[in-house]
């Protein structure tokens, strides 16, 4: 398997993966997150089934996300197995927020795209997946179970990858390659996208937080005050409400 | 006149359209998105409720929001303000949230549909609950009760409807209980200690509510006091929703009810832990009950009305809806079959035509098939092409075969006509089987629904044997034609009907009238005759995670994918071809 210039970026990263998922803290959370993941993928790509009009086409894509569906349940039960162990060994201390949800990097917005967009997307983005699965099996040696997990599922998005770009070629023989590169720069595009609104939320919230400490105090305090004064319980609604329905006050 | 009602941002959103003072149409976005609790504006089922009705966006006379925005945003604002400077984690997310996207709504509306920004309209949250509740119910003149987490400022609305003779209407909300003292919260807040997804499983703590006794009600009391006006008032201590929105729950009250469950840990009620979070769900649900019963035997008692219509998402707590109706004094209780925010959206274009533009009343049509009309020819076109074995069958040769299938032990996707409008499956998005063993219930959330073993299923029964099989109060059948209640299977039926008696010995009946589906009540007798027990199990047609299927084919690929049998659809009956292999995906790389 040729390797893509982000699976290359990856394999350099080695020690910081090895770090990441040396924690079982961490461990757990990635697989819980990782089960978020391929469970949405395995939706977007029942809807992909639904909606295409390609009968074949129809068939892989449900054998694909039957596939992607047991993918999560391999690391739900994975993550929640780790859970327990560590739950046990420390007596708690659970995280509000464990799983992060989302539907991952790689979004499918299935409705809107042609078979063969789709094709070109789940080529490269299995590859890209499988990529990143072969360094994560490397790097988690000390846990057997985990190991055999990634080596099931690398087993899995090689088939991925290879079907999908048999079928790309089956339904658009002469522009496959262009269809491909498109979905590599549309992936590269979105990964800017996201990489940009990371950046402009970060300075949203680092702006509101400032106005929240500046502007805030004085008003705070009125609005405390006024709290303070109102009753508790029933609170009679006021008559003239329904007389303006324009209003979105 | 042709109004458009929108509910979105928040959860479940939803379009519905009203010609003439009559519903043509209304349809959840996750349903046509089939993201499961789709919270986007609707366009999808916008777009679907104008083409179903042939109509262009300039034919509306207004497009009305099912609450007011800017109120909202005040009541964020002021939230945050208030619990200064313990919201500051908060307050960005809150804003960016609001400024992003949800105040602007009036122009989003303008911009998607291309109306004039004077066609776009808004109630309150909370009457529009309370227009979806009352005027989609077969009564004249009722009390009104509204309950759920939060609107823009209330929680929960009390009142009274009239459709008088003359025509007019009149709904009046006389008095509101404000965030962040909520029925809806504290049941939330409990969702997410027991953990469970916030606004999606509560119904998950009534289940789970049977297994256990309420020990801890002193302990949740300490959470909600009771005001002297009848009212009451959360302690905000026991709280962090408030303050933010990571957390529902405080230190304080992990300290009070012990460790919180984590999503992914089982539930085992041969452990302590286990019997713990099984207690607690009784314990809240307990308090939930008794407060609503309390509540509404006062409006009972003021109103002297013999009618009570229930709205919001609390409403769907049928185990409370029961007890209101066997305590409150009220004589019927009527439950929408959407009483959560995508119902809003009818309930704002019902409130903007009585009440708004001053419409005649008319009887709005008491079922719940708002949705898009299944296609039966693409169910068996997709399965002739993936060579499953598909059977086109007359009406009553149909009816045997499934009721045949049935009694076998197969489970049936079963999908009928237009689409149900709310969250639960009521006899044309289903899937069926024989309620009579526990093994068929775990067969079902272990094969097909994937979900925890301690959730019970419904039945469906025609009206005319609900009383046979199932202890129902006066009143008790209105209030299961949408599956809003919860009541105890006949103690002599309840071996005969395991796979539908949770372990309470309670059920979320259906009673079916013939009128309402045809198809499944027919089933329902051909299948009685064959078993003697006219009662099927009857489940949403989807798997957990998804919502429940819309199209055929959505149907189709539900069924293939899962533990289902045999999968109906107009006249064909399909099942899977045994001698077919199932596609592999070294095929698609031949």
């Amino acid at each position: 398997m040729r390797l893509s210039l982000g699976a290359r970026v990856d394999r350099m990263l080695r020690p910081v993966h090895r770090w990441i998922w040396s924690d079982a803290d961490r461990r757990v959370r990635k697989l819980l997150a990782f089960a978020e993941v391929e469970g949405d993928g395995g939706r977007d790509i029942i809807r992909a089934a639904e909606v295409t009009p390609d009968p074949l086409l129809r068939r892989l894509y449900l054998a694909h996300a039957i596939d992607e569906l047991h993918h999560s349940d391999l690391f739900r039960d994975r993550g929640a197995a780790l859970l327990q162990a560590h739950h046990a060994r420390t007596g708690g201390a659970p995280a509000s927020n464990v799983l992060p949800g989302g539907h991952g990097l790689d979004d499918l917005c299935v409705e809107d795209e042609p078979d063969e967009k789709l094709l070109a997307f789940l080529h490269i983005a299995e590859k890209s997946a499988a990529g990143r699965f072969a360094i994560y099996r490397e790097v988690v040696d000390d846990d057997p179970p985990t190991k055999a997990i990634f080596e099931e599922i690398l087993r899995d998005e090689v088939f991925h990858m290879n079907y999908a770009y048999k079928q790309l070629t089956r339904v658009s023989p002469k522009k496959y390659r262009r269809y491909v590169w498109w979905a590599r720069a549309s992936r590269l595009w979105k990964r800017y996208l996201r990489l940009a609104a990371v950046v402009a939320g970060l300075f949203g919230r680092i702006l509101l937080t400032l106005q929240y400490f500046i502007l805030l105090p004085p008003f705070a305090w009125f609005a405390k005050r006024a709290e303070r004064r109102e009753g508790l319980g029933w609170i009679p609604v006021r008559r003239d409400r329904r007389q303006s329905p324009t209003s979105q006050y | 006149m042709k109004i458009l009602g929108i509910s979105a941002h928040y959860h479940d959103s939803a379009a519905a359209l009203v010609v003439d003072g009559l519903p043509v149409c209304a349809v959840q976005e996750e349903r046509l998105s089939r993201h499961k609790n789709d919270a986007g504006f609707p366009i999808s089922a916008v777009e679907w409720c104008l083409e179903h009705a042939g109509i262009a966006p300039a034919d509306l006379d207004a497009v009305v929001f099912y609450e007011r925005s800017m109120l909202k945003f005040e009541r964020i604002l002021t939230c945050a303000l208030r619990t200064f400077p313990r919201s500051w984690r908060s307050f960005p997310n809150a804003m960016k949230s609001s400024l992003g996207e949800k105040v602007w709504v009036r122009g989003i509306i303008a911009s998607y549909l291309g109306v004039p920004k004077k066609k776009i309209l808004f109630t309150g949250h909370h009457e529009a609950h309370a227009a979806a509740a009352f005027l989609t119910a077969p009564t004249r003149k009722a009390a009104i009760l509204t309950a759920d987490g939060v609107g823009e400022w209330a929680s929960l609305t009390a009142g009274h409807g009239d459709r008088r003779t003359d025509g007019t209407t009149d709904i009046t909300l006389l008095r509101e209980i404000r965030y962040p003292h909520s029925l809806g919260m504290l049941y939330s807040t409990f969702t997410a200690y027991l953990g469970f997804a916030v606004n999606e499983d509560e119904y998950k703590v009534m289940g789970l509510a049977a297994y256990g006794r309420p020990t801890m009600v002193d302990r949740v009391r300490k959470l909600i006091r009771r005001t002297p006006d009848g009212a009451f008032a959360l302690d905000m201590e026991y709280f962090d929703y408030y303050t933010t929105a990571a957390r529902s729950y405080s230190a304080k009250f992990v300290e009070l009810f012990g460790r919180p469950r984590q999503q992914y840990e089982p539930i085992d009620f041969d452990t302590p832990d286990g019997r713990r979070f099984a207690d607690c769900a009784a314990s809240v649900q307990r308090v939930l009950e008794d407060t609503l019963v309390d509540l509404t035997r006062a409006l009972h008692e003021e109103t002297r009305l013999s009618d009570l219509c229930l709205g919001g998402g609390v409403a769907l707590n049928g185990v409370a809806n029961a007890r209101i109706l066997a305590e409150s004094g009220f004589a019927r209780v009527f439950v929408p079959s959407a009483p959560g925010d995508a119902g809003c959206a009818l309930g704002a274009a019902l409130y903007a035509d009585r009440l708004y533009f001053g419409n005649p009343d008319r009887d709005v049509p008491y079922h719940p098939f708002w949705g898009p009309t299944v296609d039966a020819q693409e169910l068996a076109r997709a399965a002739r092409e993936d060579g499953q074995t598909v059977e086109e069958l007359d009406e009553t040769s149909l009816m045997e075969r499934t009721a045949d299938a049935l009694a076998a032990g197969r489970i049936v996707g079963w999908m009928d006509g237009a689409s149900e409008f709310g969250p639960r499956a009521l006899g044309h998005r289903s899937i069926l089987a024989a309620p009579h063993s526990r093994e068929m219930r775990d067969r079902l959330n272990r094969d097909i629904k994937f979900r925890e073993e301690f959730r019970p299923f419904a039945p469906v029964t025609p009206i005319e044997s609900a009383d046979q099989y199932f202890e129902l109060p006066p009143g008790g059948a209105g209030l299961g034609r949408f599956m809003s209640g919860v009541f105890p299977v006949r103690p002599e039926w309840r071996d005969r009907l395991a796979g539908i008696t949770h372990v309470d010995g309670s059920a979320r009946l259906q009673t079916l009238e013939r009128g309402m589906a045809p198809r499944l009540h027919a089933l329902l007798e051909m299948y009685g005759r064959r078993t003697g027990i006219p009662v099927l199990l009857n489940t949403s047609f989807n798997v957990a995670g998804e919502p429940i299927v819309n199209r055929a084919v959505e149907g189709y690929l539900t069924f293939r994918r899962c533990g289902i049998d045999a999968v109906v659809a107009g006249p064909f009956f399909v099942t899977k071809n045994a001698s077919r292999k199932a596609t592999t995906l070294q095929e698609g790389m031949a």
